[in-house]
């Protein structure tokens, strides 16, 4: 036969079963005689017709079958309601909160920018340099084809002239080099972005605002462009708008202000001390877009050698004798810039967590398809007797299978969706940062469909394959209930109720571990009423006052504030109290015993410890003295908690003890307790006192003055009226209670419980879902043979043993595994960071959970069984028998 | 009830017409509905052969046309052939169709003739 008979004879025989059964012989033989007349009458063209015309109809018949496979199935699963709803409530809880962690975690850390070009040719070194780093990082044009310096994170007081709203108004921004636009690619949505020809040092200052800011904070308006809003006090022109859901680089927090390092420090008074030509200001990042062809290890490799040459210049740099890798580069095209081994493990960590979710849904799904079609088993033979292919009765049960996840994933999808709702009804206490765009949008609804179809097809092929095997004869002659396959210890069903049990213990302990940890850690324990103290900030540069005036002005405050007679306990600091700081802070050595030890430090003035009522465990606190006193470049006085003490200095006795770091030398004054910070941590902390230069200059969160009275809102309001008769024109920010402090620092760890709570708590349902399920199914096959147990005396509790004796095993060994997996599990991950670390140092040693979470398991999962089990002894044994 | 059944297939899809058309003349294998079609359409409908069973299987399960169990003489017939028939309610269909048809055909010629007088 000639080569186009030949592949007609293929595709005809490509056909679905049931369309060959009928049609196959003859098709052959059209088909035969036609290529005997076309090869005469039209010749290759005819082939080609022929052809084409089958190779077209096959995918329709398959379709056409297929549709016939659905409709079949929707009817089966309307034909039984329960189960349908119970698989496709399995299946939706799985889906639902898989898409969940997916759009909430997930694509949080894993989506681009938006409005960058080739985002992923972005990296970013993991430490802030100085601006004359990044110059010279510049000049290396053959790997990077743009460098440009972000200063992240910087708070402008903003004014809109001929607005009501005359309060200034504090936004996040970034102050960047001019080429930060055209590295990331961002082109403006309306105006102009900041470029290298147009803005100069020495032009008159603009700014590019973000799409968010143009549409919260100045109401969409149209002619935005061209006009003036004050920045810190100084006018600016705007000169354009980012594109939609442009929040920034390198930035968690939307960034809403981009101020060009052009601008005058005035404006921006980071830029003051001409940070841009020091070396030794490290305040910014570079953004770096690597050329084509450039490897991230080759840039890596240039930044190190770069970074090694610069440092000589740089007292405060590492020492050349360390040969430690200098530069890290992380990804900089997605949101929050990652290093590649925090990647491998975040994705991990979220990977598994949906993972072992969809996993205890699909084994759901499995298990019940599974007795679904031990029920069916008449059926099927009947089937299969007449003439119905194996092949066949496979793929109706894989679209039945698919059906029920696909509903399951759109119900899922709901569910996700109601999720995002609520966490948005729930979230954002006032003065949060703006949350970044985490919608649950078509990408999610695209990962949960896959997921349903994914999942559908891969549950419902096991059961397929193991009841289509059934014997024709038996199952006909015995009916549906009495083929008693023995019981299989090792069978497919029990092990995946086994490792459902497993799993489901493993969430509920490793979220429990969390939430327990994250609650104990975040209880701050004060001596005085939370609710007394409130604290604000001011910052005179900010407001446009030179640093006399500045100084001039925290001289008098103190005077005043006392002389209100309202507020018997106030200090000053550098930062808010309680702040949560995640870094490892800067090393200092000890004089004597030669103990290095990094400490986050803290700068406080007089008065601080009696204001949070610490009593010291030794020496003293700061003075006024201290405040004033430039203290000479010899000694500055310093106060170390307990636990910093005690890691200098065996016997934690410090009081006079000299320690050093690059720049000076400090003298130990007192130690107070430790205290936990506001994310429930606590560091070794060393607190430097406030000291003339800051209140010349105040530092980039202004100067906090937190304040002790009756009730904290008569506190703040002591304070503002003291600032205000000193200086009207001042503007307090960050003016909030303690108590509301506390709940923002808390927020996110408390929106991440409840999510890691849900989650926990939904793995527990599905699994019992799937227990029941599971023990109504062997229950169901057992009909007969309780029924004869019970027509020969055997009592409601035998019965009732028997059943729930199988349960009861496969609990116990699912539970015994999943405890030992969630401590494995716990201790990988306390490992891996230092959050997870304390939090579950807590956690793990809570009686409550290591005991109560298996208990409740066990609780739930033999009201599982016992419910179908209870329903067995009510068997009519006459009706059992009837049945056949 | 059947002449509404019948209204449910109307207008019939072209292929479907052929087909009933060339069985109204008697029972035929799939072939040779093929061939008839080409012949009755002066070779300008080809059904290709996997469009024409198609078709058939449809047809049969829409209960218009139906597996007839009368075969030729021995000397004709090839024992992997399959003849068809028209059922009742293809006729009835196929006559329905042929009726909008002509109805179609006199409105036209109705609307020629006013335009030319």
């Amino acid at each position: 036969m000639n080569f186009p008979g030949r592949l007609y004879r293929r595709l005809a025989q490509a056909f679905p079963h049931e369309f060959k059964m009928s049609f196959g012989d003859e098709m052959l033989l059209a088909g035969e005689e036609a290529t005997r007349r076309l090869a005469r009458q039209r010749g290759i063209a005819g082939f080609f017709l022929l052809l084409s015309d089958i190779a077209m109809r096959l995918p329709v018949e398959y379709f056409a079958e297929i549709r016939q496979d659905m409709r079949y199935a929707v009817r089966a699963l309307l034909k039984s309601p329960a189960f349908a709803l119970v698989g496709i409530a399995s299946m939706g809880l799985g889906i639902g909160l898989t898409t969940d962690i997916y759009s909430s975690g997930w694509s949080m850390l894993m989506r681009t920018i938006p409005g960058t070009v080739n985002p992923s040719r972005l990296v970013t070194p993991d430490a802030p340099v100085s601006y004359p780093y990044i110059e010279q990082f510049h000049e290396q044009k053959k790997l990077f084809a743009g460098v440009a310096a972000v200063e992240n994170g910087v708070q402008f007081n903003i004014g809109v002239p001929g607005r009501s709203r005359t309060k200034p108004e504090r936004v996040l921004g970034q102050i960047v080099s001019p080429d930060y636009f055209s590295v990331l690619g961002v082109v403006a949505a309306r105006g102009r972005v900041l470029s290298l020809e147009l803005d100069k040092p020495g032009n008159a200052p603009v700014v590019v605002i973000s799409d968010r800011f143009w549409r919260s904070r100045l109401n969409t308006d149209p002619d935005i462009i061209g006009q003036s809003i004050r920045v810190n006090g100084q006018l600016a022109t705007i000169v354009g708008i980012t594109p939609r859901k442009f929040d920034g680089a390198l930035s968690l927090n939307p960034a809403e202000l981009f101020v060009p390092t052009t601008v005058p420090a005035s404006l921006a008074p980071e830029l003051r001390n001409d940070v841009v030509l020091s070396s030794v200001a490290r305040d910014f990042l570079a953004l770096i877009r690597l050329q084509p062809d450039v490897t991230s290890e080759q840039a890596e490799a240039a930044l190190d050698g770069i970074t090694r040459r610069l440092d000589k210049n740089d007292p405060t740099a590492r020492p050349q004798t360390d040969h430690g890798k200098r530069v890290v580069l992380l990804g900089a095209g997605t949101r929050v810039p990652l290093p590649r081994q925090a990647r491998t493990m975040v994705t991990g960590f979220y990977g598994a967590l949906m993972a072992i979710v969809m996993a205890i849904a699909c084994l759901n799904l499995a298990t019940m398809l599974l007795a679904r079609c031990a029920n069916r088993r008449k059926e099927l033979a009947i089937r299969l007797g007449v003439g119905a292919s194996r092949f066949r009765l496979i793929r109706q049960m894989i679209t039945e299978g698919i059906l029920l996840s696909l509903i399951g994933g759109a119900a899922g999808f709901a569910l996700a969706y109601c999720l995002w709702v609520l966490n948005l009804q729930v979230r954002q206490p006032a003065g949060t940062p703006p949350l970044p765009d985490l919608a649950v949008d078509w990408r999610a609804a695209i990962f949960a469909f896959g997921l349903s179809v994914v999942c559908g097809i891969g549950f419902s092929l096991v059961p397929a394959f193991q009841s289509t095997k059934t014997d024709v004869a038996p199952a006909l002659k015995e009916g549906a209930a009495l083929q008693l396959s023995g019981y299989n210890r090792f069978g497919f069903r029990n092990l995946a109720i086994g490792a459902q049990v497993a799993g489901a213990l493993m969430l509920l302990l490793v979220t429990g571990f969390l939430v327990l940890g994250v609650l104990n850690g975040s209880n701050i324990h004060t001596r005085f009423n939370q609710n007394t103290m409130g604290f604000l900030s001011v910052d005179p540069v900010r407001d446009g006052y030179t640093p006399e005036q500045s100084h001039h002005f925290f001289d008098r405050l103190p005077e005043r504030l006392r002389d209100s007679g309202r507020i018997p306990f106030f200090a000053f600091a550098a930062q808010p109290p309680f702040l949560s700081s995640d870094d490892d802070g800067i090393p200092i050595v000890a004089d004597s015993s030669h103990v290095q030890q990094s400490l986050v430090r803290e700068t406080v003035g007089a008065g601080y410890f009696s204001t949070l009522s610490e009593s010291l465990v030794a020496g003293r606190e700061f003075e006024e003295k201290d405040d004033r006193d430039p203290s000479g470049p010899s000694l500055t006085p310093l106060i170390l908690n307990q636990k910093a003490a005690r890691a200098f200095f065996a016997d934690g006795n410090a009081i006079g003890e000299r320690l050093h770091d690059q720049k000076r030398t400090y003298k130990v004054v007192g130690v107070v307790p430790d205290t936990r910070d506001a994310g429930g941590m606590s560091h070794p902390l060393a607190f430097l006192p406030l000291t003339e230069r800051d209140f010349l200059r105040p530092p980039a969160g202004g100067i906090t003055i937190i304040a002790r009275s009756n009730s904290a809102v008569d506190a703040l309001n002591a304070v503002r009226e003291a600032v205000s008769s000193l200086d009207p024109n001042l503007t307090p920010f960050n003016v909030q209670t303690l108590s509301e402090y506390l709940d923002l620092s808390r927020y996110a760890m408390r929106s991440a419980l409840r999510t890691f709570g849900g989650i926990g708590f939904f793995a527990l349902l599905l699994s019992a879902i799937g227990l029941s399920g599971v023990t109504a199914y062997s229950v169901a096959q057992r009909r007969k043979e309780i029924g004869i147990r019970m027509v020969l005396g055997a009592s409601k509790a035998q019965v009732l043993r028997l059943v729930l004796r199988e349960g009861v095993a496969l609990v116990a060994a699912g539970s015994l595994v999943g405890f030992l997996g969630a401590t494995v599990v716990a201790r990988i991950l306390a490992s891996l960071t230092t959050a997870f670390g304390d939090a579950f140092a807590v956690g793990t040693d809570d009686p409550r959970l290591l005991i109560g979470a298996p208990l409740l398991l066990a609780g739930m999962a033999l009201l599982a069984c016992y419910l179908p089990a209870h329903n067995a002894t009510k068997l009519n044994p006459l009706q059992a028998f009837r049945q056949e | 009830m059947i002449n509404s059944s019948v209204q449910t297939f109307l207008p019939l899809k072209p292929n479907w017409f052929h087909i009933l058309l060339s069985l109204a003349g008697g029972e035929q294998h799939g072939y040779g509905i093929m061939q008839d079609v080409l012949e009755q359409t002066t070779g300008k409908v080809r059904l290709w052969p996997a469009t024409l069973y198609g078709a058939i299987k449809r047809l049969i399960e829409a209960g218009l046309i139906e597996e007839s169990d009368r075969r030729p003489a021995p000397e004709h017939d090839d024992a992997r052939r399959r003849y068809y028939r028209l059922t009742s309610l293809g006729r009835l269909v196929l006559d329905a169709e042929c009726e909008r048809l002509h109805g179609l055909v006199r409105a036209i010629r109705a609307t020629r003739k006013a335009v030319t007088e």
